[in-house]
């Protein structure tokens, strides 16, 4: 037998295949259905009876077993409640980068190296290279297909961790070859669609979700340049920075959110697309984590501010202690959300990266 | 036998539609699709047949049209009766999740049961305080098939409404059962059982879904969990089903035409099935009484611990057999299922369950062929987790 390998299996196309490769190279394969967190929300039907069905049927036809881990807790009080408490406070969370950091490469690393697991496996588009000095964390690169390279839900992940983790389809260079190569094995699971969006929420849409534990509470909607009210909301949690749609103006040009103000249960809206609350020249990053264990020296790097977004040239400065950063362009981009992730690359390395910090250009200005 | 044909085995959760009945619903959904609340002739034909097919429904179960309230299916009759119970309710341990869901409802307690899934007698006595207004036991258990006294649990109740009243008590004491799953074995008269209230679904007995009873014995006040119109004597509103109605009708005449041959038949070939998974895997384990009249003909509870059954469902269903595993809704919740916690199996056993449930339209031929998968799909597992088939332990 092969070495021992955890992998964490969804009853989707890239751990389906990610299954059977690991089967086909030799390695001792014990798959892991982790169930999550949902919550009981009217018209939201979480769909993991059938995806564990699905990934039960996989595991049987490869002859896998197949454990179902309960990661309910976890999930809730990591995930979910950090999501719902990132947005109380104004920010727009990465609630994908949180449960890839404490459930999959958190709870299940750990539980799965317990247990005896040598390796531990996932379906991402990622690759890892070898550590760069003998007993060093390994590296982090982007998939082979571009398109799909999930290196952006993974930066808050140790290299030390990466040095025990295969990605078996982050070589694919594209989705089309995965759902080919699981026809060729029949799988059965090839014309599965892609899952979007964040997985305990579902199809009842974030707002309905922050409805249903936050309180609603009636707010203007004031325009940016003149501070006049145009209008009114029921929440500035619910507004994100970049927003056009859901604004309810009544009519006139197309408006943009360009701040919320939790505190004060104020939304900022401009028509002027060139509005400076709308561009910015450089980020600033709070909570920053280097998958390497120490801060890169500051240079040229690549950013990229939200998952299959354009990887843009910046320059990168890190604080002394590593703890927060900036990354400067040389021309103006649209500014993003506080609370979304910014991920830097130095080539197809991914190296860690922040959370993106409320723009203070942006105070409220009255 | 044709190695490819599908073998379904899972009766007890859903039934074809036999062609009678078919035949006899279809004129009610295109030539006779009348409201039958209508004031004109057509209306009134249609209104006829529908109280006809109360009339032959009642007429089966030994009771009074009146007192019959068609609904849509057992859970929504369970639901009328458990609704309607003034006071403490006592529900078995064991009964349908649709009994147990609309219990939790209201002030209850659960009756425990024996390791075969027979009602703990002792224990129900000392929980039959005055505060109780009605108890609900099912006739038959669909997951293990336990059949339960109901007759003497009707003495009981029996007795104690006597000393109630002897006492000057007001509260009433009622006693339903679900009969759902036992109407292709047992004689269903409300007579004969002593019961003040009897559910029964057409689903099970080869009529449509959602289509069932409640049957209440005078002076039962059921409380309408649907308002509108005031059909079935304002207690169920909603236009009445007389399709559904009439198929029932003859769904449940032809059982009760067929029951005692048909379920000696079932019972033969279950039987078989049995002894031939038990010689095969002598250390698998079957769920239920022992005594065969204490148990329903077509159904078999099987467990082998070690094995998940969840797996062998894929194994089975890859080699054409259908079957079930516990109850299908704690299949779908991923917990233990109720029923066999309530019973105190081992959770390997629980893990390991499949419960394969006969109907009329399975021959011995594919009892034979279902053997035969079965037993492949159980030792090609016992295998890959290195078992010895023989012995169900480490190889």
């Amino acid at each position: 037998m092969g070495k021992k390998v955890f992998l964490g299996m969804s009853g989707g196309v890239d751990s389906a295949l990610s299954c059977a490769l690991l089967v086909e190279q030799g390695f001792d394969v014990t798959a892991v259905y982790m169930r999550n967190w949902s919550k009981d929300l009217p018209g939201f039907k979480c769909p993991w009876a059938e995806d564990l069905a699905d990934a039960e049927r996989v595991a049987v036809k490869l002859g896998v077993d197949l454990e179902v881990w309960d990661c309910e807790k976890e999930y809730k009080e990591t995930v979910a409640d950090y999501l719902v408490d990132a947005y109380a406070h104004g920010y727009t969370p990465n609630p994908d980068v949180m449960c890839n950091q404490t459930v999959k490469f958190g709870t299940f690393a750990e539980r799965a190296f317990k247990e005896g697991a040598d390796l531990i496996a996932t379906g991402h588009y990622a690759r890892t290279a070898p550590a760069l000095t003998d007993g060093g964390p390994a590296r982090l690169l982007r998939s082979a297909d571009e398109h799909k390279d999930q290196t952006y839900f993974l930066w808050r992940v140790p290299g030390t961790t990466f040095n025990r983790v295969l990605f078996p389809v982050g070589g694919y260079s594209s989705k089309t070859d995965v759902r080919a190569a699981c026809a060729e094995r029949h799988l059965g699971i090839e014309t599965k669609p892609d899952s979007d969006g964040i997985c305990f929420i579902g199809p009842v849409g974030i707002r309905t979700f922050l409805l249903d534990t936050l309180e609603k509470r009636a707010g203007d909607i004031v325009e940016w340049e003149t501070g006049k009210v145009l209008g009114h909301h029921e929440g500035a949690f619910l507004f994100t920075v970049g927003q056009r749609k859901g604004l309810d103006l009544g009519g006139g040009p197309a408006r943009y959110v360009v701040a919320t103000d939790t505190k004060e249960n104020v939304v900022y809206v401009t028509a002027d697309k060139m509005c400076p609350g709308l561009w910015t020249k450089e980020h600033t990053l709070e909570d920053c984590h280097w998958i390497p264990g120490t801060a890169p020296e500051a240079g040229e790097c690549l950013v990229r501010t939200r998952h299959t977004g354009p990887l843009r040239e910046a320059r990168l400065s890190v604080s002394e202690d590593g703890k927060s950063a900036t990354v400067s362009f040389t021309e103006p981009v649209r500014t993003v959300a506080p609370g979304q992730s910014a991920v830097i690359y130095r080539g197809l390395e991914c190296v860690g990266g922040g959370i993106i910090a409320p723009d203070p250009v942006m105070k409220p200005r009255i | 036998m044709d190695a490819t044909k599908e073998i379904y085995l899972d009766y007890a959760a859903a039934t074809p539609v036999a062609p009678s009945v078919l035949r006899a619903m279809l004129p009610y959904m295109s030539d006779m699709f009348y409201n039958p609340s209508a004031p004109y002739r057509l209306a009134r034909k249609a209104k006829a047949d529908y109280e006809e097919a109360r009339s032959r429904l009642a007429h089966e179960i030994g009771a009074k049209p009146d007192n019959l309230i068609i609904c849509a299916g057992a859970t929504e009759a369970n639901n009328l009766a458990i609704n309607s119970a003034e006071g403490r309710v006592l529900v078995l341990a064991t009964e349908h999740e649709s009994v147990l869901a609309a219990a939790e409802a209201k002030d209850h307690a659960l009756i425990p049961v024996h390791r075969d899934g027979r009602v703990d007698m002792e224990t129900l006595e000392k929980l039959l305080t005055p505060e109780v207004g009605l108890i609900s036991i099912s006739l038959a258990n669909g997951e293990i098939g336990t059949i339960q006294p109901i007759r003497d649990i009707a003495k009981l109740v029996a007795e104690r409404r006597q000393s109630r009243l002897a006492a000057g008590g007001k509260m009433p004491l009622w006693l339903h059962t679900d009969a759902s799953q036992a109407v292709n074995a047992l004689a269903i008269n409300v007579a004969s059982l002593h019961v003040d209230m009897l559910t029964l679904s057409a689903a099970k007995i080869y009529g449509p879904k959602q289509v069932g009873l409640l049957w209440a014995e005078d002076g039962i006040a059921i409380k309408p969990l649907l308002q509108g119109g005031g059909q079935e004597g304002g207690v169920r509103s909603g236009t009445e089903n007389v399709a559904g109605a009439v198929g029932f009708a003859c769904a449940l005449e032809e059982a009760t035409a067929h029951r005692t041959q048909e379920a000696k038949r079932e019972q033969k070939l279950r039987d078989r099935l049995q002894k031939e998974l038990l010689e095969r895997f002598p250390w698998a384990e079957v769920e239920g009484p022992k005594k065969a009249k204490l148990r329903l003909p077509g159904l078999l509870h099987i467990s082998f611990p070690g094995l998940e059954a969840r797996r062998l469902v894929i194994l089975l269903e890859d080699r054409g057999v259908s079957v079930g595993t516990g109850s299908a809704c704690a299949a779908s919740r991923m917990r233990e299922s109720h029923v066999l916690e309530a019973i105190g199996a081992a959770p390997a056993v629980a893990d390991g369950s499949l419960r394969i449930t006969l109907g009329a339209p399975v021959t011995e031929e594919d009892i034979e062929e279902a053997a035969a998968r079965i037993g492949n799909a159980v030792e090609e597992e016992a295998r890959r987790r290195g078992l010895d088939p023989r012995t169900g332990k480490a190889a």
